[in-house]
């Protein structure tokens, strides 16, 4: 493959649609361009479940010919985009990563697919993740998920695939769903841009449950401007999801360039300084909010004092709603789970109803105490994780201490659940590299509904910046 | 709240009718606690006036 495709192929799906438009670049060249890197790539990355070369050679040959009859082309026409395999795809499985869903063939799209083909993307597959979108799997039944920029290395879940993909350019841009961090954990240990938007603004008709209040879709891009695109074209209200909020779509692509001048950030002490957040990160974090600071923000520090339990209160949570959904699977199949699956499920099944609702009360003080510094505050930043991607093997094995527990499970979390807990929209972008070359994650957390200042500060980070615009050697 | 023996949560999980193999039990006992230690905190915080509701359409910021 000459290196002029491969620049395509890295390409930002705004930039790739306006190809299309122009004529200047045909969207079945496109879709043969991404083939041929999933067949040079994947089978070691392991980005992919399934890939539908011959649906999507069909989608972009009638996109190319909606281009060449001058219709009215919608803002993903012609670009070939990639989802996590928890949407519904009709007469396309839908696995979920598990062997017990291994040949479900939905009959209807996700309201988020109908929604992205009807934009005119074309869809190029279905992503791996980890299985039932829970983190922990042991054995990945479809291919162990590996990190571009070290293939030893864990690329984050549970939208593992989706941020896979949009970092090896095996798509242009993908779709994720995060309950606890799914889209901003394998985005920030993938080095690109993962936003979950505020719970009720995207639809959630379609994609496999986890938790009700808590399951939010959201797009994993190599730029913040195709957050905003995809953003766009995913939300707004869904008479199939009574939850979605009937506010219209947000117009975050105009307020994109307005820069950061007046806003107020607060970098949130608990998480940015904590001894668990690793040096590495500590210092990429404070020195991206500093960037910030030097582009016209005002930058303090802010104390959110519950954040650091939020990571065991969403697994109460989420983990019980999880374990309520599998009950009748974990009765009669439960050794067809993977190991590290089953045993988080049976853990939850026995929580008892007395935690359930304290954690439940908690996460209503949680949510107080981050919309309280929302009121002195634009946005807060802090680490999307507290470490880079870790070896593989760090989560491999039974879980012998409760040590284990809290390291594998509730310290991370602590980074990403607080947002997911609140409802706000939160993203993740890159902000650094290791000395071991791999990328660091700054995350920004916003007011409900108000993606559009988010996405604003992201982009001014992201364009004064070249973190961005490196590329793993693959 | 005290610590659960592998026995207790074995006879939970019975009375719930989910299978558990030797290995899974050992797990899950440790990962239960490990959850239980992780949330005692929240004994001390003043919870009992806060409703335990995920969303409220009405809170600052969502009108």
């Amino acid at each position: 493959m000459t290196s002029g495709r491969d620049d395509l192929a890295y390409l930002s799906a705004a930039k790739l649609a306006a190809l299309v438009r122009d004529r200047q670049v045909s969207p079945v060249e496109l879709v043969r361009i991404y083939l041929e890197r999933i067949d040079r790539f994947d089978a070691r990355l392991r980005a992919y479940i399934t890939v539908l070369p011959e649906a999507a050679l069909e989608a972009a040959r009638k996109a190319e010919a909606a281009v060449m009859r001058e219709e009215r082309l919608g803002p993903l026409h012609g670009v070939p985009y990639a989802v996590k395999d928890q949407f519904a795809t009709a007469g396309v499985r839908t696995t979920l990563g598990s062997r017990l869903l291994e040949g479900n063939v939905p009959g209807e799209d996700a309201t988020v697919i109908t929604r992205l083909n009807g934009a005119g993307g074309v869809l190029l597959g279905k992503l791996n993740l980890t299985e039932f979108a829970l983190g922990g799997t042991q054995n990945f039944p479809f291919g162990q998920p590996r990190n571009p920029w070290n293939v030893e290395h864990d690329p984050g879940g549970s939208s593992s695939g989706s941020g896979i993909a949009v970092a090896a350019a095996l798509c242009a841009a993908s779709l994720g769903e995060d309950t606890g961090g799914s889209v901003r954990s394998p985005a920030s240990w993938c080095g690109v841009v993962g936003l979950r938007p505020t719970w009720g603004r995207v639809s959630r008709h379609g994609s496999f449950p986890l938790s009700w209040s808590l399951d939010t879709a959201g797009p994993l891009t190599r730029t913040v401007e195709d957050a905003a695109l995809l953003l766009q074209v995913v939300a707004g209200y869904d008479p199939k999801d009574p939850l979605t909020s009937r506010r219209p779509s947000p117009e975050c692509l105009p307020a994109l360039g307005r820069g950061v001048g007046g806003l107020r950030i607060g970098i949130i002490r608990e998480l940015t300084f904590s001894e668990e957040t690793h040096t590495e990160v500590r210092t990429a974090v404070t020195a991206a909010a500093e960037r910030l600071h030097g582009l016209g923000a005002t930058v303090d520090e802010v104390s959110i004092p519950l954040v650091p339990l939020a990571g065991a209160v969403f697994m109460a949570l989420a983990d019980s709603d999880g374990a309520g959904l599998h009950q009748p699977w974990l009765r009669t199949r439960a050794m067809e789970y993977d190991q590290g699956t089953r045993r988080r499920l049976l853990t939850a099944s026995l929580i008892p109803t007395a935690i359930y609702h304290q954690a439940a009360r908690a996460r209503a003080l949680i949510r107080a105490q981050l919309r309280e510094a929302l009121a002195s505050y634009d946005l807060l930043v802090c680490p999307t994780a507290h470490q880079a991607a870790p070896p593989i093997t760090a989560g491999r094995g039974a879980i012998t201490t409760r040590q284990d527990v809290a390291g594998r499970f509730f310290t991370r979390r602590s980074y990403v659940a607080p947002a997911s807990l609140a409802g706000i929209p939160a993203i993740a972008i890159p902000c650094g590299f290791t000395r071991e070359g791999l990328p660091i994650g700054l995350q920004l957390l916003g007011r409900p509904f108000d993606e559009a200042t988010l996405l604003r500060a992201a982009y001014a980070y992201e364009q004064e910046t070249e973190w961005s615009r490196r590329r793993p050697s693959l | 709240m005290a610590e659960l023996t592998a026995e207790q949560v074995s006879a939970m999980a019975a009375a719930l009718g989910l299978p558990m193999t030797p290995d899974d039990l050992v797990e899950v006992t440790h990962r239960l606690n490990a959850l239980l230690e992780a949330l005692a905190p929240l004994a001390t915080l003043p919870l009992d006036t806060v409703e335990p509701v995920p969303v409220l359409p009405d809170e600052p910021f969502t009108s």
